[in-house]
This record gives C-alpha cells, sequence and structure tokens, in this order.
C-alpha cells in the first residue's frame, strides 16, 4: 500500500488512517460536524495526496493524453486545467482527472477507484515511457486547502496575485528553494487550492500551511468529510456515486467529453450508448430529517413499486435534511416530484435541484479584494 | 404517474429542452440538449461558462421565457436546473397575479 509522506505529522495531530484502492488517506481529524464546519466557514487542509500524479513533457503530453482521456487536452490553454475521467475499454470511468498545462509541462492528476499500479500499467500500454512521463507519486505531496477563507491562506504564502487565477487554473510559486505548484480547484463549491510539493519541502510547506490556516480560524480536514461536501456541491464523487453508477451518461458527466476530437480509451461503447440514447440518469434527492433508511441502495418507490435507487447520500448541515443522488428512469428523471422510500407509505422523498445550497465563498468576490 | 404529475413533468421538460436549446446556440456550446444534465454547474465548474456567457443566459431568460432574472442572483444561475426552478416560479407568479 502507498503509505503518505506526511503520515508521521498526521498521526501526532490525531488522524485516523483508511485505505482507498491501494493508497493511504487521512479519514478524518476529528468529527464530521466539526471538519463540515471547518471548511464551510474558514479553511481545512487535506492531504489528497493519495491521487496518482504524473508530469510529462509538453511535447509528448498531448498525443499521450489525448488517446486516453475523455477531454480534448489540445484545446487546453496555458495555465488553465481540463476536468476530465479516464475509463476503461467498456467505457466505464475509473478515474476523475485533472490535467493541467503548466508551461512546458502537463500535470496530470487522477483519483480513481483502482489501484495506482493499474493507472500506470494503462499509462505504460500507451506509450508512457516514451513520453518520458514521471511518476510522482512517491517524490511529491498534493494538499489541499478548502473554504471560505482558503483565499486568505494561499495569498498569505504566495502573494495576493493568486487572488486573480481563475477556477481550474495552474501556476508555479517559489517555496524555500523549490517550485511548487498552484492549482486552483476544489469539489466543495467554497474556494479551492492543491499544492504539489516535492517530499524535500513537504514538511516546511505542511508547517507553514498548518499555522497559516490556524491563524485564519481553520483545521485539519481527512478525506471523508469532502464526500458530503461534494454531493451538497453537486460535484461529481468517484468514490461515491462514481464506483456504483460507473457509466459517465448516466453520471451526466458528457460535460467532461469532447466528443468532436475523435477515440480515447473507451470511446466507441459510450459514443455507442450516446447514439442509442440513455435510459437512465442520476439526479439528486431529498428527504426530511435525518432518516437513516434514505442509504445507499435505498429503494424509491411510487405507487408501491420501485422506480429507482440511491446511490450515495449525506445529512446537509446546511438544509437539515439528508440529501442524496439517485438513478431514475430518463422519464421521471425531473425535479420537484414526490416518491416514497421503500414502499408506498415509506418516508417522502422529493426530486430535487442540484446544487441545493448557495455556498458562502458565492458572495466572496477576490477581485474586490 | 397521474395527469396532474404527468402534466408538471411535461411542462418542466418544455422549459428544460427550450432552455438548452438556447444555451447550446448562444454559448455555441458543441453538446445536444440530451448531452447536458439538467444539474451541471454552469460557471467556472462544470461547463465552465463566463460571466459574459451568464450574461446570455440572463438575456436568453429574458427573450424567450418573458422573465427578468436579477442582475445579483448568481445562485439562480448554478445549473440548468435553478434556472428552470426560477423561470417557472416567476411564471406562476405572473399568472396569479395577472
Amino acid at each position: 500500500m502507498k503509505s503518505l509522506y506526511l503520515k508521521p505529522t498526521w498521526l501526532s495531530a490525531g488522524a485516523s488512517l483508511d485505505e482507498r484502492c491501494g493508497t493511504e488517506v487521512v479519514s478524518g481529524f476529528s468529527d464530521a460536524t466539526t471538519e463540515y464546519k471547518t471548511i464551510r466557514d474558514s479553511v481545512g487542509l487535506t492531504d489528497f495526496s493519495f491521487l496518482s500524479m504524473y508530469r510529462l513533457p509538453e511535447e509528448t503530453a498531448i498525443d499521450l493524453l489525448d488517446s486516453i482521456l475523455a477531454c480534448n487536452v489540445a484545446k487546453t490553454r496555458f495555465g488553465r486545467m481540463a476536468h476530465t475521467f479516464l475509463s476503461d475499454q467498456d467505457g466505464n470511468i475509473i478515474a476523475d482527472c485533472y490535467v493541467a498545462n503548466n508551461d512546458e509541462e502537463f500535470i496530470l492528476l487522477c483519483e480513481s477507484i483502482v489501484e495506482p499500479e493499474e493507472l500506470d500499467a494503462i499509462l505504460m500500454e500507451n506509450g508512457a515511457e516514451a513520453a518520458q512521463i514521471e511518476n510522482r507519486n512517491d517524490t511529491h505531496v498534493l494538499l489541499g486547502l478548502d473554504g471560505v477563507d482558503a483565499w486568505k491562506v494561499v495569498r498569505d504564502l504566495f502573494g495576493a496575485d493568486v487572488l486573480g487565477l481563475p477556477y481550474l487554473s495552474v501556476e508555479m510559486y517559489p517555496f524555500e528553494d523549490e517550485q511548487v505548484t498552484l492549482f486552483r480547484a476544489g469539489k466543495t463549491s467554497e474556494f479551492g487550492y492543491m499544492i504539489m510539493a516535492p517530499n524535500t519541502v513537504a514538511n516546511a510547506l505542511c508547517d507553514k500551511l498548518q499555522a497559516l490556516v490556524s491563524e485564519a480560524g481553520g483545521g485539519l480536514c481527512g478525506v471523508d468529510i469532502h464526500n458530503d461536501l461534494r454531493l451538497e456541491g453537486r460535484f461529481f464523487n468517484i468514490q461515491r456515486e462514481g464506483r456504483v453508477v460507473k457509466d459517465p451518461l448516466v453520471l451526466g458527466l458528457q460535460w467532461m467529453i469532447d466528443f468532436e476530437k475523435g477515440d480515447f480509451r473507451g470511446s466507441e461503447p459510450i459514443l455507442a450508448k450516446r447514439t442509442q440514447g440513455t435510459t437512465q440518469k442520476i439526479i439528486g434527492v431529498s428527504t426530511e430529517g435525518d432518516c437513516e433508511a434514505f442509504a445507499p441502495g435505498a429503494e424509491i418507490c411510487h405507487g408501491g413499486e420501485a422506480v429507482a435507487q440511491v446511490v450515495t447520500s449525506c445529512f446537509s448541515h446546511v438544509l437539515g435534511q439528508k440529501l442524496g443522488l439517485a438513478v431514475f428512469p430518463v422519464a421521471i428523471a425531473y425535479s420537484g416530484l414526490e416518491f416514497a422510500l421503500g414502499a408506498e407509505d415509506g418516508a417522502p422523498v422529493r426530486t430535487i435541484s442540484m446544487p441545493p445550497i448557495v455556498p458562502k465563498s458565492l458572495s466572496v468576490r477576490l477581485d474586490e479584494m | 404517474m397521474d395527469d396532474v404529475v404527468q402534466k408538471q413533468i411535461e411542462r418542466r421538460a418544455q422549459v428544460i429542452r427550450a432552455l438548452k436549446e438556447e444555451l447550446i446556440e448562444r454559448v455555441n456550446l458543441p453538446y445536444t440538449p440530451e448531452d447536458l444534465h439538467e444539474d451541471i454547474s454552469l460557471l467556472g465548474a462544470g461547463l465552465g461558462l463566463d460571466s459574459l456567457d451568464a450574461l446570455e443566459i440572463v438575456l436568453c431568460a429574458e427573450g424567450r421565457f418573458g422573465i427578468k432574472i436579477p442582475d445579483d442572483s448568481v445562485e439562480v444561475l448554478r445549473s440548468i436546473n435553478t434556472i428552470v426552478d426560477y423561470i417557472i416560479s416567476e411564471q406562476d407568479r405572473k399568472d396569479a397575479a395577472a
């Protein structure tokens, strides 16, 4: 199992560890409510080093990445990132990916539901060696800053020009004697950044970030709370709905695909399904209170018959009710309809428009800071 | 589904279809209406539209549906579904006032 480079630091701070597809993760530091509020109300520092990280020289990156990823890598402008996915040969999603065009290099970040060795093998099969790919899984850390005040931490670390970075952009900054890579990204609907740094400065960077996060009133977070935050913000979560549904068209991920670019890994079955038309669609659902039965696997019924199934759920602290995603037949996959959980007389379930919350960050104007 | 619910679905489906067609044409999106999930984030994440695109959406809602989206209603523009909710609620409000 891939171990976290900063594991001693996290353990000394009270981390609980877990495993995701052959990689170690910090699942949490405290209770879920505390970590949730840390990100919604201030800023949380999370270790995302369980993502697979690769660097490719610009001259070889586009051909390799375009042959496997669903987006059009060649159209990703300098300094920007594309959010896309990697599928298997059957067109089932196996990794949620960011591709960053960073001057003379491309960076690929993959959150996968397969082990890192399988991702490595896919890249090797598609010419990674000739493309001079650099696997950074054992040489770099990836630290995330998320929250309504995350911008304050990166501003204090790198300077005020970071406030001008648009969502899905990339920039290099000096830190001690090294260059670190800052990604303006995140899946909480609050401000989000990730910093990729070589192990040689990882401890110093981590200490600095912890101090700045603490000054901003924030704290340490594990990866588990991000499942709830992603659902509230209706960001795709490969660890939850992705792992269950797998079909990118049922998941509504057509926006991650360039249908005009030609072949990519798994494109043939995906394009065939698109031509046939999908019969199912994943949509948002909610029920009142903290209903325990509203959980993955629960059936949603109409007139006593099961019509849909919950694939992921969480308790929304903002709304005070359970939220989820469920797979419905396309004909009734509309917001605003009433159903019942489990049986005709089960708890009421309503299909809802997503995202259901308005994040605090939406009212912060960084260009006016 | 009973008739009332079926009518509710048909009304929403019509608004969604019209909004998607307008979006695809005005913002020049390389997708069909079926490709666009109603919950996709429109600005920043997801479709990654910018502030000029947002203006196009506001103009589109005014032109096609006869409703006005206030300048500061960023929350309305979060997804196709949130825009459709607003359009339907404004249409209902107008009908009730008429």
